[in-house]
């Protein structure tokens, strides 16, 4: 047990470091194998030079205007703007990200972007989201999931703040079969 | 994490109407894109990952998932 924590705690540190020591995102290399033209027309050119994601949820998770969006690992801001956008003035998009250097990115972004009245970008961790029992109608979220050494919390915490009929909309990666344990134990790869 | 873990997690936590859809490939070319991955896990991965899986080392998915009502 105790093996386990020191664990989670390693793998907590090593994820914060290296999103803590990058200073620029995938870019529009990454950007454009994810999303449409008109999509990233949509966002700032910093919300996309710091996309880090590994799909395009808001395109699956068919928001409505008025509905209220979390999104679970934010970053630069480039999916909350996306929700945001969606759910219009009506609805609200709330970023969350454990860093509060992502979080000021994805404000300035969010400004640029002209939905910074709805949105907001709150620090926090995915295993202790500071937000009200179902208070959110749609999480989404984009190559987080997995970074997290305490999945099966993270998704606990993301049932209570959505609401009855509430939705998820995940982007990840998934691995079938074994990773060389050289690539599986390297503190990198468990941040990527 | 497998497609049948992430799964997994979704009912044991509560949610209904699981789908996961959308498969792609992620190949190392592809995470070498990502600062995240430093310049030594990527060469790791091509000394270490065979050939033939080099271009589908994971797959990028949606999944999706709805809370009872």
């Amino acid at each position: 047990m105790a093996e386990d924590l020191m664990f989670q705690e390693e793998i907590k540190q090593a994820v914060r470091q290296a999103y803590g020591a990058i200073s620029t995102g995938g870019g529009e290399s990454v950007a454009r194998r994810l999303y449409t033209d008109q999509e990233l027309a949509e966002v700032p050119a910093g919300a996309v030079r710091w996309a880090l994601g590994v799909g395009n949820p808001v395109r699956y998770a068919r928001l409505r205007p008025g509905e209220v969006v979390l999104d679970v690992g934010s970053g630069g801001g480039v999916d909350t703007i996306l929700a945001a956008t969606r759910v219009g003035p009506g609805g609200r998009a709330v970023g969350l990200d454990v860093l509060e250097e992502m979080c000021e990115r994805g404000r300035r972004h969010a400004a640029q972007a002209g939905v910074d009245g709805w949105s907001e970008f709150l620090r926090g961790e995915m295993e202790d989201i500071p937000l009200p029992d179902e208070s959110v109608d749609v999480v989404i979220s984009n190559g987080v999931l997995n970074l997290s050494a305490r999945k099966s919390r993270a998704l606990a915490e993301i049932f209570r703040v959505l609401g009855p009929g509430g939705r998820i909309c995940m982007a990840d990666l998934t691995v079938e079969g074994e990773l060389p344990p050289e690539v599986a134990n390297d503190q990198s790869a468990w941040a990527g | 994490m497998a497609e049948r873990v992430f799964a997994g997690k979704l009912e044991r936590a509560g949610f209904a109407d699981i789908w996961v859809g959308g498969h792609r490939p992620f190949g190392i070319d592809e995470a070498a894109l990502y600062p995240l991955f430093t310049s030594e896990v990527i060469e790791v991965m091509r000394r270490t990952i065979p050939p033939d899986r080099q271009d589908h080392v994971a797959t990028g998915v949606i999944v999706k998932a709805r809370e009872p009502a």
